[in-house]
């Protein structure tokens, strides 16, 4: 008799979750559509731009660096044929944005994507390295955003419109060595949860994705600087490619998805801290309901693991 | 016999649990040790001040003002008859706190209570505003935090000691207008499951405040300028707490070494869904969001669902 209901559970909650998810599914075509990435000049905003490009959108790039944009640029033009703009300015400026997105065009997908990151323990970071993560990471999503939304509003066509964080999984979990790029990266969910009610009458849909450690010129530089316990905390996860991080982007942005996790781990994460998120797909919130103690558990036996490692490598000075 | 098994794997998860949760379970005493309380001056910093001094402890106050810090200072000396140490300092200004955690001496709790809030949909919000609230909220708690650490881990009791973030409901969930206050409330959870890895060793205890609205000055204020949808989305959760209830919960929280500090229904609810991979130190704790979690998470789409329509129907008009 339990077990039929335990059973029965799952075929309840479809119907009931397929009429209560909220906001409702949306596809969000990018072919022939203006999609405008920050931080676009290398790593994964370049693999986007790539993607992108060969899906047949319009892509502006906008980085601080001229040369590296032409770099980018000319890649583009040499894989997919197709020219696309770009913009040097700095995040941290509004005035400079505001006038590269208005030179830019109105945006159908914008991509926030721009972020530096900067591994080490609170206590030996100094606070300049520290605000310039929130400085770019936070403040320079917002300035974007801000900058973009105006005419995003105004758009004519009357196809859904889409803004999108690039995230990191370390936005889903703190870890060691991370505080200020996890606050940064949390900021941006909680910056996403209010900006998707605020926009959604307007047909513009928000979505975060979290990739995992992910192959890119900054992260190699990063790997180089990082504290030993965060290789190995972090190494919990795996790393990914470029393009692969793109196509999970690409295709979560299309399908509207709040949440965009990009491997396996990454849907473990999702679902563990899926919160008071949005999920538009009945499928996946039936998912999230049923696994959510047990990924509560998982997740109680990573920080388990992590502690006794912590404890392994920093024996505690002091006894009580 | 199915009533057999529930109960045999009932205590099954308890014992699993009561062996893995992590960090392991703590008792930080406040009596004669030294709390520090920055935007101490007013609201829940202010009923924070006053609770610790009933207990026992030596406080400090970091603000602003001067002026609200002496009325604080008299004010907690008429009730109590104790002096309380009161430092003026802006947390953007790195210097004046590190000169004003110096002058105030080795800290044992340390309450980063500082935050501002400025309702208003993001495409309304001046880019200067959005800074200081970041500023405030997020950069200045940074500022707070590594201005008290070095001292803090050098400290001569064995006893463990506790940095505590004020955070909020709105730190669980972001809502219409709040995208800038959201986004500092979520990235102190960031920075405390972050720092709580990085200080364990050291015996210093991480805890995260989730109030709901409370009565203070500054939710007079903000009440006033907040969006219209807002309040009818926020007024679909329980009603405002009163400064000194979320004073108590707080401080007992923080002596029981909690990583997170809920308050209400709602404040479990949104708790146990967003449980996410923040540690739990108490087992029967982590029994409950394990139990818990996928009803919170119903709960939760019930919200949105709730949410969602009402912005609808708004714009709809």
């Amino acid at each position: 008799m339990v077990i039929l209901s335990l059973i029965l559970l799952p075929f309840l909650l479809l119907p009931l979750l397929y009429f209560i998810v909220r906001p409702r599914p949306v596809n969000i075509p990018i072919k022939n559509r203006h999609v405008f990435i920050t931080g676009g000049s290398s790593g994964i905003g370049l693999a986007l731009a790539h993607r992108a490009a060969s899906q047949g959108a319009r892509v502006s790039l906008l980085a601080r660096s001229l040369k590296k944009l032409e770099e980018a640029k000319e890649s583009i033009r040499l894989s997919s044929g197709s020219d696309v703009s770009i913009f040097a300015a700095d995040v941290h400026d509004y005035d400079v944005v505001q006038k590269a997105v208005s030179d830019a065009g109105p945006i159908d997908v914008l991509v926030v994507n721009q972020g530096v990151f900067v591994p080490q323990e609170l206590e030996k970071q100094g606070l300049d390295e520290v605000k310039f993560m929130l400085d770019v990471n936070l403040m320079g999503s917002f300035n974007v955003i801000k900058a973009a939304l105006p005419l995003m509003k105004q758009r004519t066509d009357r196809l859904p419109a889409s803004i999108a964080l690039i995230s990191s999984q370390a936005g889903q979990v703190g870890i060691y060595g991370y505080t200020a790029y996890s606050a940064s990266k949390f900021g941006l969910r909680g910056l996403a949860e209010a900006l998707q009610q605020e926009v959604v009458a307007d047909n513009i849909h928000v979505s975060l994705v979290f990739p995992p450690d992910t192959e890119t010129p900054g992260f190699e530089r990063e790997t180089e600087v990082r504290p030993e316990l965060t290789k190995i905390l972090a190494g919990s996860s795996g790393s990914m490619k470029a393009g692969d991080v793109a196509k999970k982007a690409l295709d979560g942005i299309q399908s509207g998805s709040f949440i965009v996790p990009c491997n396996f781990e990454g849907h473990m994460l999702a679902i563990a801290t899926a919160g008071l998120s949005p999920q538009r797909s009945f499928l996946m919130a039936v998912i999230e309901v049923i696994f959510a103690g047990v990924l509560r558990l998982v997740a109680l036996f990573f920080q388990w693991n992590w502690y006794r490692c912590i404890e392994h490598w920093h024996p505690r000075k002091k006894d009580t | 016999m199915v009533l057999f098994t529930l109960i045999l794997a009932t205590l099954l998860l308890l014992l699993l649990l009561f062996l893995i949760v992590r960090p392991k379970p703590v008792s930080i005493p406040i009596k004669n040790r030294h709390v520090f309380i920055s935007g101490g001056s007013s609201g829940i910093g202010l009923a924070l001040a006053q609770k610790a001094v009933s207990e026992g402890a030596r406080v400090s106050l970091l603000a602003r003002s001067l002026h609200k810090l002496k009325e604080a200072q008299k004010s907690i000396r008429e009730v109590y008859g104790v002096d309380v140490a009161i430092f003026s300092a802006d947390v953007r200004d790195h210097s004046a706190v590190e000169r004003a955690v110096a002058e105030s001496g080795p800290i044992d709790v340390l309450v980063v209570n500082q935050g501002i809030f400025v309702p208003g949909a993001l495409e309304n919000q001046a880019s200067e505003v959005i800074k200081s609230v970041i500023n405030v909220n997020l950069t200045g708690s940074f500022n707070v935090i590594t201005a008290a650490l070095p001292s803090m881990k050098n400290r001569k009791d064995g006893a463990p000691a506790s940095i505590a973030l004020m955070s909020s409901q709105a730190g669980q969930v972001g809502i219409y207008g709040y995208s800038a206050y959201s986004a500092t409330k979520f990235g102190l959870r960031g920075l405390a499951e972050a720092l709580q890895q990085e200080l364990i060793s050291d015996n210093i205890h991480v805890s995260v405040i989730y109030p709901p609205d409370t009565q203070t000055p500054g939710f007079e204020q903000e009440r006033k300028i907040r969006p219209e949808l807002a309040g009818i989305i926020m007024g679909s959760g329980g009603g405002a707490l009163s400064a000194e209830e979320v004073a108590k919960k707080s401080l007992d929280g923080i002596k029981s070494g909690s990583f997170s500090i809920w308050f209400n229904l709602e404040g479990y609810m949104l708790g146990f869904s967003g449980a996410g991979f923040s540690p739990q130190t108490s087992f029967p704790v982590a029994f409950l969001e394990i139990v818990f979690a996928g009803l919170s998470r119903l709960a939760a789409l019930f919200f949105l669902w709730s949410w969602y329509r009402i912005i609808q129907k708004k714009h709809a008009n």
